[in-house]
């Protein structure tokens, strides 16, 4: 027998009703709010050159704009700093050292020294059937 | 050109289709998505907001946003991968020390 996808409704969609009450509000005071006519940038901008410019503090753009090249450096380290905390975060520790005694939360030493069988605290009802999440 | 409260209201939608996502799901990799609905809702407020004053700021600084968001899912996915290394599961409530 084939299965299909089914939306899963439930009891747990319930704090979900806190967002859609959030975004009635939200509407509500959007389509109340009172916005001028926009101004748009004219059929013939070169938008795409002036957002270059723009961040790399050049005052050559058609378009106004304030400069982003202190952004752009910071945001390149951040990138960077978050390229190696990915991989650090991923690296399989090589068996054997300090910190492979570790990487599973220290389970393996504290069983080793309370002499408790390997079974894990983590999931104490059991639940694994990947039900309704 | 379409008035600035439809923008408004579509970045609000999909802000609480995120939230929504945040509220009910479980798995980490589901949470990671709706920050990224959350995140990119907040991005399309600064490009209307950007075409209404006619100024280049906001595209600018949505390009930033993004490259943050990057580096968001980087991290998220590394925190991810340990979980699942240390709990054999991905359900966030799993995880509620912060040390063990």
């Amino acid at each position: 027998m084939t299965t299909k996808p089914r939306l899963k409704t439930g009891s747990h969609l319930l704090p979900g009703l806190a967002a859609v009450a959030l975004f009635v509000v939200m509407a509500v005071t959007i389509l109340q709010a009172s916005f001028g006519d926009p101004q748009g940038f004219g059929p013939d901008t070169p938008i795409t050159a002036s957002i270059g410019y723009a961040m790399f503090n050049l005052d050559m753009g058609a378009v106004p704009g304030e400069g982003f090249l202190v952004a752009f450096i910071v945001i390149a380290v951040a990138l960077d700093a978050a390229l190696d905390g990915a991989i650090l975060l991923a690296k399989r520790e090589e068996e054997g050292s300090a910190v492979a005694l570790l990487a599973d939360g220290g389970r393996r030493v504290r069983d080793q020294l309370t002499g408790r069988s390997g079974e894990t605290d983590a999931d104490p009802d059991g639940e694994h059937d990947g039900g309704d999440r | 050109m379409v008035p600035v409260q439809w923008y408004l209201l579509l970045a609000a939608a999909v802000f609480c289709i995120g939230l929504f996502g945040i509220l009910t799901r479980r798995n980490a990799l589901l949470f990671l998505m709706s920050v990224e609905l959350m995140l990119n809702a907040a991005n399309i407020n600064l490009v209307a907001f950007s075409a209404y004053w006619g100024n280049v700021t906001g595209q600018t600084f949505s390009l930033f946003t993004m490259a943050l968001a990057a580096a968001e899912v980087a991290v998220g996915i590394g925190i991810i991968l340990v979980l699942y290394r240390n709990f054999g599961d991905i359900d966030v409530t799993l995880a509620k020390e912060m040390r063990w």
